[in-house]
């Protein structure tokens, strides 16, 4: 169990840390798609698909960022009746990875069911693009994936350790 | 509306999961599916997910992170480190002093960053202490900055207006600007709060000696100066017709890791920090909008917001009396919810009946802002509040009751706009279109 547990440990850490930095070299993608667009309006040329692969890249950086923000404490949830628990805080976690778990699951396995319907019907962007679908989409699969992947191992370490591994109460600069 | 039983356990699903802290989106993506499944035959997951999608993959919505990156940079910056030394001269010789600089700084840093809480961080860990080491009494000093500090939700860019516009679908832009004379106006009933403190309460005021010439004054504000130029171009572009809202933003960020440069305060681990801290931030909202989006699918076919709506028609409620009522019932929700999350949870339902009373969508965002704003400061839970405690370590009530006056502005503020509805609606009407997007 121990031994699993050393190579598994380190290797999760790195994959959320790694599906964040992707979703942050997205946001640095959408930036530049953005600038590139704006110079070509003003020297009046156009940049066919520029707006749809920019909103590839919004996709893609929210969905890749999904377990990076939960392991880091950012996504919002009514706290209260889990402060007032005290010392039964613990089954009131259980309860919320739980069903956490359970929903991010079932968002995967959507994402992936959809993912491979636009592939299978070989869906095509309705944009000026004109790329098959499915290629942005690959984003949400795995995004959501590794979110439930954080979720069950949250869940996991709350029955072995009795806590989850959320740094709780993280206030970032614009967690509002 | 035929299925009251069903309705009822849908609404008592979402407040249940909500309640017991399921994370707001997932909560409300859960109760999406159970609504689908319980009021339709369609493939509840399918279509939820092809929702999702296009809503997640949307050009609009880039404003946000981007807005979101330029905040970070700046209160990265030396921004918040000089604000106190550049606006201190300026604010001295008027009734009630220093205290000003609450207000004004937070005026000027919501201009920059979309949100409340970091608005509140990076003027409050510069003028509280300052304000206290000069003898100004602590209530005043927690009070102003706390309430000040809700601006940052309204004067643009303001990532709830952004949230409502995507969620309403209407031009963030014409949002923005409605925001800017609301947003003055409210910190302009602020500083006449503090000068009216300085007349009743006149031996509270330190008496402050120091005088400056001109030319020292705008020495001083040196750092200022180039923030407050590079807001006005921001804000400008979008106005003028320039940029759209996203191209303003990405403006803003180009701008934003300029100045820093400049300034020397741009090293590799901030920008990092910057980047992945809007990174996080932007997938918080982002989960929020993804279940919003699947909900609001949901929603649809409850039938609850056309026989909301259709009730309200029938009640003959005058618009005074609807806002009201929307008044009192995002008070209380705010109280539990942060602002975000109260005006996507609830706009699925809401807006049909703002639509059916004839209510401007454009005004009603502004409205929508000042009553979620006013939520951020009452207990038990105001974000700024827990911010708030969390520099200051006073006890949750005590903060609160500093702002009470300020809560009584805001209220006030809100009729103010009931009366002149023009307040928000003159300049959005009066910008030039952006040519893209």
């Amino acid at each position: 169990m121990q031994a699993v547990g050393k190579i598994l440990r380190p290797a999760l850490d790195k994959l959320y840390l790694t599906s964040g930095i992707m979703a942050s070299l997205f946001l640095i993608l959408i930036l530049l798609l953005i600038v590139a667009q704006m110079v070509a309006r003003w020297t009046g040329s156009v940049l066919t698909g520029a707006p749809d692969f920019t909103g590839y890249s919004m996709a893609a950086s929210s969905f890749l960022a999904l377990s990076y923000a939960l392991n880091r404490g950012n996504h919002i949830r009514v706290s209260l009746l889990l402060n007032v628990l005290g010392r039964y805080r613990r089954y009131g976690e259980i309860w919320c990875f739980g069903v956490g778990s359970y929903l991010a699951i079932f968002f995967a396995y959507f994402a992936i069911k959809s993912t491979f319907e636009s592939y299978r019907f070989n869906d095509i962007s309705q944009g000026q693009d004109a790329w098959p679908i499915w290629i942005p989409q690959i984003f949400m699969c795995v995004g959501t994936v590794i979110f439930a992947i954080a979720f069950i191992d949250h869940l996991f370490a709350l029955f072995t350790t009795g806590n989850h591994r959320i740094d709780e109460e993280t206030l970032d600069a614009n967690a509002e | 509306m035929e299925n009251v039983l069903l309705v009822t356990i849908f609404m008592g699903t979402l407040f249940f999961l909500l309640g017991t802290g399921v994370w707001v989106g997932l909560a409300l993506f859960g109760v999406a599916y159970l609504g689908l499944e319980m009021f339709t035959t369609r493939p509840a997951g399918d279509a939820m997910l092809t929702r999702i999608w296009t809503s997640s993959s949307s050009w609009t919505l880039t404003a946000l992170p981007l807005f979101i990156w330029m905040g970070e940079i700046l209160f990265r910056s030396r921004l918040s480190s000089d604000m106190f030394r550049g606006l201190a001269p300026w604010m001295a010789r008027l009734p009630g002093g220093l205290v000003h600089i609450n207000i004004v700084g937070c005026t000027i840093f919501a201009a920059v960053s979309g949100s409340s809480a970091a608005t509140l961080t990076t003027v409050g860990k510069m003028s509280i202490p300052e304000l206290r080491s000069r003898g100004y009494p602590e209530y005043m000093i927690i009070g102003t900055l706390t309430g000040a500090a809700t601006l940052g939700l309204m004067i643009p860019p303001s990532l709830t207006l952004i949230v409502y516009g995507v969620t309403v679908e209407q031009s963030i832009t014409k949002l923005f600007m409605a925001g800017i004379l609301p947003g003055i106006l409210l910190a302009s009933l602020f500083m006449a709060y503090v000068a009216g403190w300085s007349f009743v309460k006149r031996d509270e005021v330190p008496v402050i000696t120091e005088k400056m010439t001109f030319a020292e004054k705008v020495k001083e504000s040196r750092f200022l100066i180039p923030i407050v130029v590079l807001i006005l171009v921001v804000i400008g572009s979008m106005y003028g017709g320039w940029a759209t809202a996203t191209e303003a933003a990405a403006i803003g960020v180009v701008g934003s890791l300029l100045l820093a440069a400049l300034q020397g305060s741009l090293t590799w681990d901030a920008f990092v920090a910057s980047l992945l801290g809007a990174t996080r931030t932007s997938a918080m909202i982002a989960l929020i909008l993804m279940g919003a989006t699947a909900l609001t699918l949901a929603m649809g076919f409850t039938g609850l917001p056309r026989a909301l709506a259709e009730f309200i028609g029938a009640m003959e409620l005058s618009k005074f009396s609807l806002l009201m009522a929307l008044m009192v019932f995002y008070i209380i929700l705010g109280m539990f919810l942060d602002g975000i999350s109260s005006v996507v949870l609830t706009m699925a339902i809401v807006q049909p009946m703002v639509m059916q009373a004839g209510i401007d969508l454009i005004w009603f965002g502004i409205f929508i802002v000042v009553v979620v704003e006013m939520a951020q400061i009452t207990p038990p839970i105001g974000f700024n509040l827990f911010v708030m405690q969390g520099i200051t370590k006073h006890p949750m009530g005590y903060i609160a009751k500093t702002a009470l006056p300020l809560f009584a502005i805001m209220v006030g503020m809100v009729f103010i706009m009931i009366a002149f509805p023009e307040l928000a609606t003159w300049l959005p009407s009066t910008v030039k279109n952006a040519s893209g997007g």
